[in-house]
């Protein structure tokens, strides 16, 4: 199958990028793949079943907390800790998908944001919660250890890069594999006729439930390496908007397709941070200094001339213009693959 | 037998009700159609049968099945599938997908082995294909199976969905207007395509549409509804001379109100139209509604569009004042190519489109709404007039326009039309909705646009009242011109105006003999043939029989059968 | 007792900015079918524009209360040009795509808005409220003191409430808008302006957010981001007025206000406000439901 030989390659490729850079270079490549998986859950949910949520970053960020807390409370190996975030995730994309099943549209976005905020200003910053988030301080991961090895975060940041990204590959294959599957179809007839396909025999319960959940689990996986990758977690990266900026960056770069998702997760960690470093100096004799701000105003902006110009994303408007001077060419005809 | 039986199905939205204790009953092997016109609830009853809507009163059974509280997937499973009005296609996915998913849904997939590709999936995967393709070749559409379904044109769309019904293995199919947009070529094919599916895959249909020619042609039986109560049923050809029927249609035959026509007539030939369309072509997404439309309006004459729903009279007048755009054709009002304009500057060069359902705004008052009219001239517009003409309104003048009734509102609209001088107004189904007392004042307001010189084009439903204040008519069939003329000669010939509604003349004859599409002459008394296929027709005839004859149905097949014995 | 009056104002007060935002959002609405998430963080910028008049570029020898009405103006006149800036630049060319795009075109609008604030006036830093009346004028009920601020809060809210609804009811102008608000296409068909109604709504829905914005200062952490999320809860109120009644949408506010302070009697949390916003959000939802199918009734 050219899918897992893509991925492969993709792997082999991706992962010695970092080698040789810097230990914060190597930081925002492991922040890269926890982005891109947050992004993932969104196209699986937007791209592939049509139901809009701004707050997938609230299922990293319950991921995150979830692991840290299993890790610090309960010292169990690192890879238990990423399988409790995982399920901790899904169980609350379940939940979050209640409402789904009787709103659409305008109305879900609305729910969706009122939850992000929520976990954003509540649970995550709240006495109450402390348990669980582990006070204001948030949970600090630095004696971890995953299958037996001591995962110190400074030291080991190369290795927890090579997880996620073989993580990120599998579950992209996986993604692709349900796409064209009979269970992808049927999240995509939800997508393009929700009516057609209640009266054709589609359990809208059952799938609308399974994609929140599984789109949750995605963002989850991410977020549970964020303490390894990060030594601690707190309140801020997993914000109101960041969730806002996942959905302004799946939308830019195509909401429809697993590598937009790649890309755009390198885009929400290297540029900001490439800006910042190396973005100041003296421009006609005044001193300028670009900065993360710079990095959101550019992606807001960004966002509404997309949407007015391309709707597709850029993903999507590259790939409509290789194919069309691919089959110009003659090779290559065939069945439509909006997957890849 | 009976595979549908529906009882007392009540709808209500708001305050309006929309089916008001509909029964119907389907049986095995029939194609049944239901008709009516616009309002009249056909889609309500549809999607209260597919599961969309839950109705307030009443019960449906499906094979003996209670349907009350199954959600839409479910009835699916117990063999219900339908089409849509407005085409539900999958479009990002290919048409063999569109065909493959409810035949997943129906079986036991599972999602864990989809995503990993185990082999069960593959296999399953590979069957689904091929019923797939077996389906699409019997319907002719093998060349399409790897097209996006979006790409397809409507036409075709239509097929698809069919098509993708029919891969539930459905018992029973509910199609709704499945002829829209079709031309007459393509509904005769649709209407053998229906016999074939019938024959071919045992299917039950039910079949809503205003196209009068596929109902006749296709349809055992024909329910005709009317303002959300059932008022007919019979045969087709029963139906098609039934005198209530044709009055819900065409409207009541009226006496000749008196040759009003002045001679505006002559005085055309000097000046140029004010409306002139040619070629027009319009339609709604995928689907071509009207094409090659040629029609025109002089200054001060009232012209008629009348004929059958979904001819696409609404469809012309829309994409004439702006409201939709037009994909051939031009448009030119006064002078001026307005072809593409927007609907806010056509109504300022003095053409004004009252639209079905009146155009209005149900929470300003009568008095603001008139007001609004000083808007959009710039200047103050004196009111008075508007209550002259209809003091009812000033009477309510501080009412909601939401809340007064059909014929007020429909005074409100005229009134707007008057106050803003337009050259030309184009009204569309004035009468919808309207008692024929509140109708025939209507209509003399007409007069009153005639003598303040302008013009009028009016789609009208009621034939009768339409053609006695014309000065010309057009007659639209299946999205195009069909006959036109003066509207002295037309209406003279009703038989032929009520074939365009009912039925073209064509298929007269077909009717005539009482046959439908498979040929077969059912003649109760001998019950001859008690095919397999055709029962559902024997039992419609003893019912018939038994009813006009005053006995149980029991009785009427004991005598019948020791006649056959006694043969 | 003298608590429960106490906070009844502080939750009237936070009511009536809620209503004010509330009543920007539905008004942009209705009249062009774009849900404003943008709309806190549009009015965040206004308010920071009106406090770098106050507090950056006022001259020391003004009096306080000129140099408040100036920051005032000034903030309201940067909202009404950006309201025009965006119907002008950005929602004329999407007005036939469908209401979810729209939306996200303003969520784009969120961010650039947040962080261009960001840049310009710093984040996490306190910023000093703008009072329009002293601080210390406080009035005294039944001894129950209410500040002067609160009473403007309420008063603006009220009186906007019934200056909007009278503008839409009696002037020529406002009639156009109800029309649009009813029906687009019919309001096309009669001739009126649907364009220059559109960018009418989105200039005074950017000025009641200001509005709001600038009297909300003396209440809240005053930073860019808390005043951009106050969208939650101006949504809340929105939908209790079903996004269409504008009465039904203030009295949303006002109750809104109280069901969020009432509990901090007893509950003293920063976010837990939000988690009411976000039940009533869902309560209001659930109830509105149509009936069956939620695809067929839309």
């Amino acid at each position: 199958m050219f899918r897992l030989l893509g991925a492969l390659l993709a792997f082999a490729v991706l992962a010695r990028i970092p080698v040789g850079f810097d230990v914060g270079f190597k930081f925002d490549a492991a922040l890269a793949v926890i982005w891109a998986f947050g992004l993932l859950s969104l196209v699986l949910l937007t791209g592939y079943v049509g139901q809009i949520s701004l707050c997938q970053a609230t299922f990293a960020g319950v991921g995150a907390y979830t692991a840290g807390m299993m890790v610090s409370s309960f010292h169990v190996d690192y890879l238990v800790a990423v399988v409790a975030g995982v399920v901790a995730a899904a169980a609350l994309g379940v939940v979050v998908g209640l409402p789904a099943l009787r709103l659409r549209g305008i109305t879900l976005a609305i729910v969706t944001l009122g939850i992000a905020l929520v976990f954003d200003r509540y649970v995550f910053q709240d006495h109450a919660f402390e348990w669980f988030t582990g006070g204001t301080g948030g949970w600090r991961v630095s004696q971890a250890t995953m299958f037996g090895l001591q995962m110190d975060s400074s030291a080991h940041l190369m290795a927890a890069y090579l997880v996620l990204l073989g993580l990120f590959c599998v579950v992209a294959v996986l993604l692709v594999n349900l796409h064209e599957s009979g269970a992808g179809r049927r999240f995509r007839a939800i997508r393009d006729s929700e009516l057609a396909a209640a009266t054709m025999g589609v359990d809208l319960t059952r799938y609308k439930l399974l994609a929140f959940g599984m789109s949750a689990a995605i963002a989850g996986l991410g977020g549970s390496f964020y303490p390894l990758v990060a030594g601690s977690v707190s309140p801020q990266p997993f914000w109101l908007f960041t969730s806002l900026q996942f959905a302004a960056i799946a939308v830019l770069m195509g909401v429809r397709y697993v590598p937009a998702a790649a890309l755009g997760g390198a885009f929400m960690a290297f540029v900001p941070d490439v800006l910042t470093r190396y973005g100041h100096g003296a421009f006609m004799g005044h001193a300028y200094e670009i900065s993360y701000d710079w990095f959101q105003v550019a992606v807001g902006v960004l966002l509404i001339v997309q949407l007015i110009a391309l709707p597709d994303g850029v993903w999507g408007d590259l790939r409509r213009r290789f194919r069309h001077a691919w089959s110009s060419v003659g090779m290559v005809g065939g069945r439509r693959v909006k997957v890849a | 037998m009976t595979m549908l039986r529906v009882r007392d199905l009540t709808v209500r939205f708001g305050g309006i009700v929309a089916l008001d204790g509909v029964s119907l009953d389907l049986n095995r092997g029939e194609i049944l159609g239901l008709i009516g016109p616009n309002g009249a609830g056909k889609t309500t009853l549809f999607n209260c049968i597919s599961g969309v809507i839950r109705p307030d009163h009443g019960s449906i059974y499906f094979e003996d099945q209670s349907l009350t509280y199954a959600p839409p997937h479910e009835r699916a499973r117990l063999g219900v599938a339908r089409t849509f009005q407005n085409l539900q296609l999958w479009g990002s996915m290919t048409v063999e997908e569109n065909l493959i998913v409810p035949m997943d849904a129906l079986g036991r997939r599972n999602t864990f082995s989809d995503t990993l590709y185990l082999p069960f999936s593959g296999y399953a995967e590979r069957a689904s294909q091929e019923r797939a393709r077996a389906i699409l070749h019997v319907l002719d559409l093998d060349r399409y199976a790897r097209t996006a379904a979006g790409d397809l044109p409507a036409g075709i769309q239509r097929r698809v969905e069919i098509a993708r019904a029919l891969a539930m293995r459905p018992r029973l199919l509910l199609l709704d207007e499945p002829a829209a947009g079709l031309d007459a070529k393509e509904t005769a094919r649709l209407a053998g395509l229906l016999h074939a599916v019938r024959q071919r895959f045992h299917v039950s249909m039910l079949l809503v549409d205003h196209d009068m020619s596929l109902v006749m042609r296709v349809c055992d039986y024909v329910y005709v509804l009317d303002f959300g109560r059932m008022l007919a049923k019979g045969q087709p050809s029963e139906i098609r001379n039934n005198p209530k029927v044709i009055a819900a249609y065409l409207g009541e035959e009226s006496k000749n109100q008196g040759g009003d026509i002045h001679a505006v007539a002559q005085a055309r030939n000097e000046e140029p139209p004010l409306l002139e369309v040619k070629k027009l072509a319009a339609g709604y997404g995928g689907l071509e509604v009207i094409r090659d439309v040629d029609l025109e309006v002089w200054p001060g004459e009232v012209v008629a569009c009348i004929g059958a729903n979904g001819a696409g009279k609404t469809t012309t007048l829309r994409a004439i004042s702006g409201m939709i755009h037009a994909r051939a054709g031009h448009v030119m009002f006064a002078g001026q190519d307005v072809t593409g304009s927007t609907a806010e500057h056509i109504s300022k060069l003095g053409l004004v489109h009252i639209p079905e359902g009146r155009g209005l705004f149900p929470t300003m008052s009568v008095e603001d709404t008139l007001r609004l009219v000083s808007n959009t001239a710039g200047q103050e517009v004196d009111v008075t007039p508007a209550f002259q003409l209809f003091p009812r309104l000033r009477e309510r003048r501080r009412q909601l326009v939401g809340t007064l009734s059909g014929g007020e509102q429909q005074m409100v609209a005229l009134a707007r039309a008057i106050l803003s001088r337009p050259r030309l107004v184009m009204i569309d189904e004035m009468s919808q909705g309207l008692a024929p007392t509140v109708v025939r004042q209507l209509f003399e307001i007409i007069r009153v646009f005639r003598e303040q010189g302008i013009a009028v084009l009016l789609v009208e439903q009621f034939v009768e009242s339409a053609l006695d204040v014309a000065d010309r008519a057009y007659v639209f069939e299946h999205g195009t011109i069909g006959l036109s003329g003066p509207a002295v000669e037309l209406r003279g010939d009703r038989k032929l105006v009520a074939g365009s509604y009912l039925g073209s003349a064509v298929d007269a004859t077909a009717i005539a003999t009482n046959r439908n599409g498979n040929g077969h002459r059912p003649d109760p008394a001998l019950m001859e043939i008690v095919s397999v296929r055709v029962p559902a027709r024997v039992k419609r005839a003893l019912e018939l029989r038994a009813e006009t004859e005053g006995r149980p149905a029991g009785a009427v097949v004991v005598e019948l059968l020791e006649k056959v014995d006694h043969q | 007792m003298a608590t429960f009056a106490a906070y009844t104002v502080i939750g009237l007060s936070l009511g009536g900015i809620f209503s004010l935002a509330a009543l920007g959002i539905v008004l942009i609405y209705r009249t062009t079918g774009v849900l404003n998430f943008a709309h806190g963080a549009m009015g965040m910028f206004s308010t920071f524009v009106a406090w770098q008049v106050f507090y950056g570029w006022s001259h020391p020898f003004w009096p306080g209360w000129f140099s408040t009405f100036l920051a005032v103006v000034a903030g309201l006149i940067f909202a009404a040009a950006m309201g025009l800036l965006l119907e002008l630049s950005v929602f004329r060319w999407v007005r036939g795509r469908e209401p979810v795009v729209k939306a996200v075109i303003t969520i784009g609008i969120l961010l650039a808005l947040q962080s261009a604030a960001s840049l310009i006036w710093h984040n996490n830093q306190y910023h000093l409220p703008i009072y329009i009346l002293p601080q210390q004028w406080v009035l005294s009920v039944a001894d129950v003191p209410i500040g002067a601020n609160s009473l403007v809060i309420i008063g603006a809210a009220l009186g906007l409430a019934f200056g909007l609804g009278a503008f839409l009811r009696y002037t020529g102008f406002g009639r156009a808008m109800r029309a649009v608000s009813d029906s687009p296409t019919s309001a096309s068909l009669w001739g009126v302006p649907v364009g220059r109604v559109g960018a009418v709504s989105w200039m005074l829905g950017s000025l009641v957010a200001a509005l709001a914005g600038i009297l909300i200062t003396p209440f809240i952490n005053f930073d860019t981001t808390s005043l951009t999320l106050l969208i939650i809860d101006a949504l809340a109120a929105a939908l209790i007025g079903g996004l269409v009644s504008l009465p039904l949408t203030v009295l949303g506010g006002f109750v809104l206000g109280l069901l969020e302070t009432y509990p901090t009697i007893w509950i003293q949390s920063i976010g837990f406000p939000r988690l009411v916003a976000l039940i009533v959000i869902l309560a209001v939802l659930v109830v509105r439901n149509p009936r069956g199918f939620s695809v067929a009734a839309k």
